[in-house]
C-alpha cells in the first residue's frame, strides 16, 4: 500500500496525539509518612522485612490494611493519601511487648511520626574490636526492660553486607541467655568464619531473642574495618 | 391491506397445523438436562455425584496437583525444568501457601443431603448410606481445612439468600480448632453402622472412617500437647486456634482405639509378597494387584482415560522414553541419611575416614548403600540402584590424582556432557548424573523410585501413568498407633508396631528393645516419605519453625546431595573406585525457613469483607 506525504503526516500527528493521552486517570498517593520504632528516642533495630506494621483507614467500603514494613534500622515509610489513618502493631510479630492500643495518624503532607513500643531488652553500647584479624570481640550490655521475660539468647552476627541478620549472615556466635546477666557488660567472640578472611570491612550486629517471640532485636547495623 | 384468498387459505391451514400439536410443547422435560427427582431417585446418578466429590477432595501435594511442592520442604529438591527453581529457593513460606476455604464444595455436598432427603424415594436404608457417605466427604473436608486454618465456621445445611439487603444472617464465626476436630471426629463415628461399602479401597467404608479419626485425633492431640508446651503457645482469645493441653490425653486415646480397630478387625496386612524387600516397599505402594495394605485410595485407570503426569515427568534421567521434562523431583542426601543401617547404626553414609583424612573408596557405586533400610531401595533410586531392569549408574566427574592430591573433574570438552568418556578411556559423567547445572538430570545425585510407574511406557507423553495415589494405608495406621500409645504411656505397645513395621523393612524380628518419640517420628520419616505427611508433621509436633530456622547453619534446613567420583590414578591400587563427596545441592540457594505465622495460613483479605465475624489468624 502506497501513502502519500499528506497521509503519512496526519498518521504521524495521530500517532502523537494518542501516545501523549494520559491513560490513567487516577491520581497516586502523593504524601509520605516516614517513622521510627523508637524506645525511649532511640531508633530500635529489627531484621529487614520481618516487622511488618498495619495501616488502616475507616471509612471506606472495603477495609483493608495496608502492610508497611519496618526496614532494619527500624525506620518505616508509606506513600499514602492525605486523611486518617490508624496504625496499629501486629501481636506477637515484633521484639516487643503487644499493644492493642493504636496510633491515630492524620496526614496532611508529608510527616513523620515516632511510634513508641516497649521492648523485652534492649542493647547498650555494643562496640566491637578485632583480635588478631580472626576473631570480632563484641562487648555489649543486655538490659532487660520487661521484668517478666526470659532472655533465650544473646548473639553477634557478621555479614559481608549491611543487610545482616540472624537469617541472612555470614558467621555468628550465639550465646545461651543464662550466660548473659542482664545490666552488666558482656563479651562475645566470633571467629571470622573463611569466607570472609582478606576483607577490608565487615558488617557486625548484636541481637537478643526473647522466649517465645520470634524476632530479635538488634542494635545499629556497625562497619569494622579489618585488614 | 388486501389479502389475497390464497394467503388466507395458507393462514388458516398453518393455525390448523399449530393447534394439532401437543398442548404440553411448553412443558416438555429438557433432554439434555437431569432433573432433581431423576438424578436423585437414580443410584447410578447419585453414585457420579460421589466420584465428583472424591476426586475434588483437597490435598496438598498429590500425584496430580501440587505434587512439584515436595521439592519445597526437605525430602527432595527440584531438578527439572529451570524455570520452577524457586521452590529451591524459597526464602520464607508464604503466609497463604497452606490456605483453604473450600465452601463450594461444602456447599455442593450440603445440598446434595438436602435434595436426598427431600426428592428421593429410594429406600431408607440407601438413602442412609449416601448421605452417610456424604456425610463422610463433608467431614474429611473440614479435617483438610482445620489442619491447614484452625477452626473454620461449620457449616452443615443450605445458606440460601432472601434478597432483602441484609446478609448478616447468612455471616457464621470461626468455630474453636476443637470444636472442628470434634465434629471431625463424632461425624465419623455417627456414620460408621451406615457406611457400607465392604472392603472398597475407593469409597468410604466403616474402616476409612476409622482410619480419618486415627489421624484427626492424632493431630488434635499433639496440638494439644505441643502448642501448650512452646514458651509462648500460639492461641486466639476465642480459642480459634490452640486447643487445651488437658484435651490431649482424650485425642490420643479416641485415636489409639481407632487404630486398634483397625489392625484387629479390618483383615488388612502389610505387603509382603516379594521376598526381595526393597521391591516390596515399592510395591506395596505403587502395586494394585492383591495389595492388602491399602486402605483408601485416589485410583487411575488408562481404560477410562484417568492418567496423570507424574512418572513422565519424575522419571530417572537415564531411563526416560519421552525427550522432555525427566527427573524433576530428586530425593536429597538428608533423606537418604535418614535410613538406618540394619545393623542398627545412624544412616550417615560413610564417605570419608575415621579421621578425615582421606576418602573411603568402594569398588562399586552402589556399595556404600549396602545393608540400608530396605525401604531406602523402595523409595529412592541411589546411584547404582537398578530401575525398570537397568541399573541406574551415577557419575558426577572423575578425582585425577596429581601427586599430591585430587583434581575433580566434572565437566567435558565434548557436548553434551552426559555420557561423555575422559581421556583415559572411562566414563566422566554418567547419562543419569548428577550434573550441577543442566536441568533434567538430577542436581542431587538420587532419583525418586517411590510412586514412579516401572510399567514400559509410563513415562511417555502417550501412555501416561496409572499408578494410584493413596491416601491411607496400614503402615501409617501402626505409626498412628505407636504415637498414640506411646504419648499414652503405652510404650510396650508402641515398641510392638514400630518392631512389626522395621521387620518387614529387613531389620528382623524385635530389632528395638525400647523406644523413644523421638524414634517413632523417625520411623514416620522413612515410611511416609513422600507421602504428603511431612509438613503436617512438623507443624502439629510444634518443631517446624526450629526444623526450618531459615539458617544456613541449620542443617536441617539446608539440602544436601552426594556425588560419586571415579579415582583416576594409574598403578594405584585405588584406581578405578569410587569416592563420594557430600555437598549442599548446588541449585538450592535459599534455607527453608518457617515462621510462627506459618502455623496457621493466611484467611483471605476478601473473606473478612464478606464477613467480618471471621477472626485473622496469628501473625497476621
Amino acid at each position: 500500500m502506497k501513502l502519500n506525504i499528506i497521509q503519512s503526516c496526519l498518521l504521524l500527528v495521530l500517532g502523537f496525539m494518542v501516545a501523549s493521552c494520559e491513560y490513567d486517570n487516577f491520581e497516586e498517593p502523593k504524601s509520605t509518612l516516614t517513622g521510627r520504632i523508637v524506645y525511649e528516642g532511640e531508633p530500635l533495630g529489627v531484621r529487614n522485612q520481618g516487622v511488618q506494621l498495619e495501616l488502616w483507614q475507616h471509612g471506606y467500603d472495603l477495609f483493608q490494611k495496608i502492610p508497611v514494613y519496618v526496614s532494619q534500622d527500624g525506620t518505616f515509610s508509606a506513600k499514602l493519601f492525605n486523611g486518617d489513618y490508624k496504625l496499629t502493631l501486629i501481636r506477637g510479630n515484633g521484639p516487643w511487648m503487644d499493644q492493642t492500643d493504636s496510633l491515630d495518624v492524620s496526614l496532611s503532607g508529608s510527616q513523620e511520626i515516632d511510634v513508641e513500643v516497649n521492648p523485652y531488652f534492649t542493647i547498650d553500647a555494643p562496640s566491637y574490636e578485632i583480635v588478631n584479624d580472626t576473631i570480632v570481640r563484641a562487648n555489649f550490655t543486655v538490659n532487660q526492660i520487661n521484668a517478666t521475660s526470659t532472655l533465650e539468647l544473646a548473639a553477634v552476627y557478621l555479614g559481608r553486607t549491611s543487610l545482616t541478620d540472624r537469617v541472612r549472615k555470614e558467621g555468628d556466635e550465639e550465646v545461651f541467655g543464662e550466660q548473659i546477666t542482664p545490666g552488666t557488660p558482656a563479651t562475645v567472640d566470633v571467629t571470622i568464619p573463611n569466607g570472609l578472611r582478606g576483607r577490608g570491612d565487615l558488617f557486625v550486629r548484636v541481637g537478643v531473642k526473647t522466649l517465645g517471640v520470634e524476632e530479635l532485636l538488634y542494635s545499629q547495623v556497625d562497619n569494622v574495618s579489618i585488614n | 391491506m388486501r389479502l389475497s384468498k390464497i394467503t388466507i387459505t395458507l393462514a388458516v391451514i398453518a393455525g390448523l397445523i399449530m393447534s394439532s400439536c401437543e398442548s404440553d410443547w411448553l412443558d416438555r422435560e429438557p433432554p439434555n438436562i437431569l432433573l432433581d427427582d431423576q438424578v436423585w431417585n437414580d443410584p447410578g446418578s447419585i453414585t457420579g455425584v460421589l466420584s465428583n466429590f472424591y476426586d475434588r477432595l483437597p490435598a496438598h501435594t498429590t500425584l496430580q496437583a501440587g505434587w512439584v511442592d515436595f521439592a519445597a520442604y526437605d525430602e527432595a529438591t527440584w531438578s527439572g525444568y529451570t524455570g520452577n527453581d524457586y521452590l529451591n529457593n524459597l526464602l520464607t513460606y508464604d503466609y497463604g501457601r497452606w490456605g483453604l476455604w473450600d465452601y463450594n464444595l461444602i456447599r455442593d455436598i450440603n445440598l446434595s443431603i438436602q435434595k436426598l432427603n427431600t426428592y428421593s424415594t429410594l429406600s431408607e436404608d440407601q438413602r442412609t448410606q449416601f448421605i452417610s457417605e456424604l456425610r463422610f466427604i463433608r467431614a474429611f473436608v473440614y479435617f483438610e481445612h482445620v489442619k491447614r486454618m484452625g477452626g473454620v465456621p461449620i457449616i452443615t445445611e443450605e445458606l440460601v439468600y432472601d434478597f432483602s439487603g441484609d446478609p448478616t444472617y447468612l455471616q457464621f464465626p470461626r468455630n474453636t480448632e476443637q470444636e472442628v476436630y470434634d465434629f471431625v471426629i463424632s461425624e465419623m463415628e455417627e456414620i460408621m453402622p451406615t457406611l457400607g461399602n465392604g472392603q472398597s479401597i475407593t469409597r468410604a467404608n466403616r474402616f476409612i472412617a476409622l482410619a480419618v479419626v486415627s489421624r484427626a485425633a492424632l493431630y488434635a492431640g499433639s496440638i494439644a500437647k505441643y502448642n501448650n508446651l512452646m514458651p509462648s503457645p500460639i492461641s486466639l482469645p476465642g480459642g480459634e486456634v490452640g486447643i487445651p493441653a488437658s484435651a490431649a490425653e482424650g485425642y490420643f486415646t479416641k485415636s489409639l482405639e481407632a487404630s486398634r480397630s483397625i489392625l484387629q478387625e479390618g483383615g488388612y496386612a502389610l505387603y509382603n509378597n516379594n521376598p526381595d524387600l526393597g521391591e516390596n516397599f515399592y510395591e506395596a505402594i505403587v502395586s494394585k494387584s492383591s495389595n492388602s495394605e491399602v486402605l483408601w485410595v485416589q485410583d487411575y485407570l488408562s481404560s477410562a482415560d484417568k492418567r496423570h503426569w507424574f512418572t513422565y515427568d519424575n522419571v530417572a534421567r537415564s531411563v526416560r522414553e519421552d525427550n522432555l521434562a525427566s527427573s524433576a523431583l530428586t530425593p536429597i542426601l538428608n533423606l537418604v541419611e535418614d535410613y538406618e543401617y540394619l545393623d542398627g547404626s545412624s544412616g550417615e553414609l560413610r564417605t570419608r575416614t575415621a579421621d578425615g583424612s582421606d576418602y573411603i573408596y568402594y569398588d562399586n557405586v552402589e556399595d556404600i548403600f549396602a545393608n540400608k533400610d530396605a525401604r531406602l531401595y523402595g523409595t529412592i533410586i541411589y546411584p547404582g540402584a537398578p530401575f525398570r531392569g537397568q541399573e541406574i549408574f551415577m557419575q558426577a566427574g572423575v578425582m585425577e590424582w596429581n601427586g599430591s592430591g585430587y583434581d575433580r573433574i566434572e565437566f567435558a570438552d565434548q557436548q553434551p556432557d552426559l555420557g561423555s568418556v575422559y581421556a583415559d578411556g572411562g566414563v566422566l559423567k554418567a547419562e543419569a548424573g548428577p550434573h550441577r547445572s543442566l536441568q533434567d538430570v538430577s542436581n542431587t545425585g538420587f532419583y525418586l523410585r517411590k510412586y514412579v510407574d516401572d510399567t514400559p511406557g509410563a513415562s511417555t507423553r502417550g501412555n501416561l501413568s496409572e499408578v494410584w495415589w493413596v491416601r491411607f494405608r496400614l503402615g501409617e495406621i501402626y505409626l498412628n498407633a505407636a504415637e498414640a500409645a506411646f504419648e499414652l504411656g503405652e510404650s510396650g505397645e508402641a515398641l510392638g508396631y514400630v518392631n512389626t513395621l522395621r521387620e518387614r523393612a529387613g531389620f528382623g524380628a524385635n530389632s528395638l528393645a525400647s523406644v523413644t518419640l523421638e524414634q517413632i517420628r523417625h520411623e514416620r520419616r522413612v515410611e511416609l516419605a513422600f507421602e504428603d505427611h511431612v509438613v503436617w508433621d512438623y507443624k502439629r509436633w510444634r518443631v517446624a519453625h526450629l526444623k526450618w530456622s531459615g539458617s544456613t547453619e541449620n542443617p536441617e534446613s539446608m539440602a544436601y546431595s552426594l556425588y560419586p567420583y571415579r579415582v583416576v590414578r594409574p598403578g594405584d591400587p585405588r584406581d578405578g573406585k569410587f569416592v563420594f563427596v557430600k555437598e549442599v545441592v548446588p541449585r538450592f540457594r535459599a534455607p527453608r525457613f518457617f515462621r510462627l505465622g506459618n502455623y496457621y495460613s493466611l484467611i483471605g483479605q476478601n473473606i473478612i469483607d464478606a464477613n467480618p465475624k471471621i477472626v485473622r489468624n496469628p501473625f497476621h
